[in-house]
């Protein structure tokens, strides 16, 4: 009977006892035989982050937090302990946060030669490494707690915001208000109906650009086959021609131009003469008028102009006649 | 009314004195090794052996039932993979020690009463003391002993199946997979959850046996005296672990 109840009780402890170690280490994820390098993280605070909690680099486990202490200078140091084979990034540095919204919180190791997208973690950063040695720079984000409080705050601010509002809003701000929308209202259908005009004058005259802009390149367009053909004229040597000839033609007009001026010249030396003609030709014209002269008379008397024409026209019969028989009014004879 | 209320006053002072007494020749008993050294195991094998089986039962419905009503009141913006979490701290911080201690209370503090009791009424404790035997080294020391220690194991037993209970219920009647329900499990797992549980059930079976042995050999009056004396036991022994739960809670918490 002591011997049966030894063996129980023996056996019940021991389970118990297995029971309960293994339990514990299970639930502490204890990595037993997995020794791993110990690492010190320098923070101005770590917020909600305590012994036991996860080190994580890429969002896979590589450690937990062993311990963490208070340091000289205001500052908090924690002990990461990090599992053995794990690659560390060359610079790392540590961002203690929430790991969830219910109050979990991890150690996340990150590259610091990689930028950091917070300005506050950043300046934390970079005032952990001033203070130099060999720990780690670590910075703490806020937790849901800190953000959910400062949602509050601005919550608060925003009802203050509206109640003053509502306060400065009585109904006669609201009639002017409402008179003033319907103001706006009124210059935004003129604006409108301006804009429409403007937009078809401006139609218009894109229109009228671009048929401008088709005559520049049709004129180009000759521009560059004239180009074209005077390249090709070049090329041929048909424009020294065309320029020898144009030489040529200068020669010529300034002799022309030479000629003229010599005939200028002796227009100018017989002026006299014509004005002596021109005096003669007024002359025989006062006469006419006065019907003086020969002109004169012939002009005047219809008489005498009839005669005329008579004796013209028998002088015509005569030319005439002599023409088909000249037998009749002239004899040649050699022998 | 004066008179009334002095008597009250002096018959509870007369209560402590007695047992102040009690506990003062007791611890002055551990001294007396070879007594109480052969008797321990067997005491261990009664009050912690033979109770694990009613242990492990309470441990299991409660395993059941915490999974039930935390997946129950869990159900909305909570995850439900904070079943195990709830399952876990519940069952290694309170219930376990808790109910575990309630049910010994009743079944070890009542045994001791009744058995030292009964000693008592029939003379067998006198007849120790003619026979030289100190009765505290011969019967209180070993029954206290076994219960600091057996206790401390049997919870640990209870919550080791609470939980395992609690995970089979999630697994087979919510829609929770054994990585979830074991992610709420470790979520919030300190070291100090379990020994927290473990040193108020330490102190519990230290407690239980000594109301027990205090009781029983206060008995007086025979038979009915013996009913009194459990009656009283078990009402003390539960009164006084909801009395240390609240204070552990409030030192080590």
């Amino acid at each position: 009977m002591r011997r049966r109840d030894d063996i129980l009780v023996g056996a019940t402890v021991l389970a118990a006892l297995v029971a309960i170690v293994g339990g514990a280490l299970w639930l502490s994820e204890s990595q037993l035989g997995k020794g791993g390098e110990v690492y010190v993280a320098r923070f101005r605070t770590v917020g909600g982050l305590g012994v036991g909690d996860p080190v994580v680099l890429r969002g896979v486990r590589v450690g937990r937090v062993r311990a963490i202490r208070l340091a000289p200078r205001n500052w908090v140091e924690a002990e990461l302990q990090i599992y053995e084979g794990v690659s560390l990034p060359p610079k790392p540095a540590i961002i203690a946060a929430s790991a969830s919204l219910f109050g979990e919180w991890q150690a996340g190791i990150i590259n610091l030669e990689q930028p950091v997208d917070d300005p506050i973690v950043q300046r934390d950063l970079e005032e952990a490494m001033r203070e130099g040695g060999d720990r780690w720079p670590g910075a703490t984000l806020p937790d849901i707690g800190q953000l959910t409080a400062q949602a509050g705050r601005i919550a608060t601010d925003i009802a203050s915001v509206s109640s003053r509002i509502q306060t400065v809003f009585d109904s006669q701000a609201v009639l002017e208000l409402q008179e003033a929308i319907r103001d706006f209202g009124r210059v935004s259908e003129r604006l409108t109906q301006f804009t429409q005009q403007q937009t078809e004058i401006l139609g218009e005259v894109g229109v009228n650009l671009r048929q401008g802009s088709d005559v520049l390149a049709d004129a180009a367009r000759s521009l560059s086959n004239s180009l074209a053909r005077v390249d090709s004229a070049t090329n041929q040597g048909q424009l020294l021609t065309i320029l020898n000839h144009t030489q040529a033609a200068a020669e010529n007009m300034a002799r022309a131009a030479a000629d003229f001026r010599a005939l200028l010249s002796a227009a100018r030396e017989n002026q006299a003469s014509l004005l002596r003609i021109i005096e003669g030709a007024d002359s025989v014209a006062t006469r006419l008028r006065d019907r003086s002269g020969t002109l004169g008379l012939l002009v005047g008397d219809s008489m005498l102009y009839v005669e005329t024409r008579l004796a013209v026209a028998e002088l015509r019969r005569l030319l005439a006649d002599i023409q088909a028989n000249p037998r009749k009014y002239f004899k040649f004879s050699v022998f | 009314m004066y008179r009334t209320l002095s008597l009250k006053v002096g018959n509870w002072l007369a209560a402590a004195g007695r047992t102040g007494h009690f506990l003062t020749d007791t611890a002055r008993s551990v001294r007396d090794v070879p007594t109480w050294a052969g008797l321990t195991v067997a005491q261990m094998r009664r009050i912690g052996v033979d109770s694990v089986p009613i242990a492990l039962f309470i441990a299991i419905f409660t395993g059941i039932v915490l999974s039930l009503q935390a997946s129950y009141t869990f159900t909305g913006a909570v995850p439900l993979y904070f079943v195990g979490t709830l399952v876990g701290k519940t069952v290694m911080l309170e219930l376990g020690p808790v109910l575990t201690g309630l049910a010994l209370a009743g079944r070890v503090g009542a045994n001791i009463a009744a058995e030292l009791g009964t000693m008592r009424v029939t003379e067998q404790i006198d007849a120790l003391e003619t026979l030289a035997y100190d009765p505290l080294s011969y019967l209180v020391v070993p029954r206290v002993l076994a219960a600091a220690i057996m206790f401390p194991i049997v919870v640990s037993l209870a919550i080791l199946v609470g939980i395992i209970s609690g995970w089979l219920t999630a697994i087979s009647l919510l829609d929770l997979s054994t990585v979830e329900f074991v992610r709420g499990l470790k979520l919030f797992y300190q070291f100090k959850d379990i020994w927290f549980g473990l040193v108020k059930s330490f102190s519990f079976g230290v407690v239980i046996a000594l109301i027990g042995c205090f009781k029983g050999l206060s008995v007086r009056g025979g038979a009915a005296g013996v009913g009194r004396a459990t009656t009283e036991a078990v009402v003390a022994s539960a009164m006084a672990i909801l009395v240390l739960d609240a204070f552990w809670a409030v030192v080590l918490l």
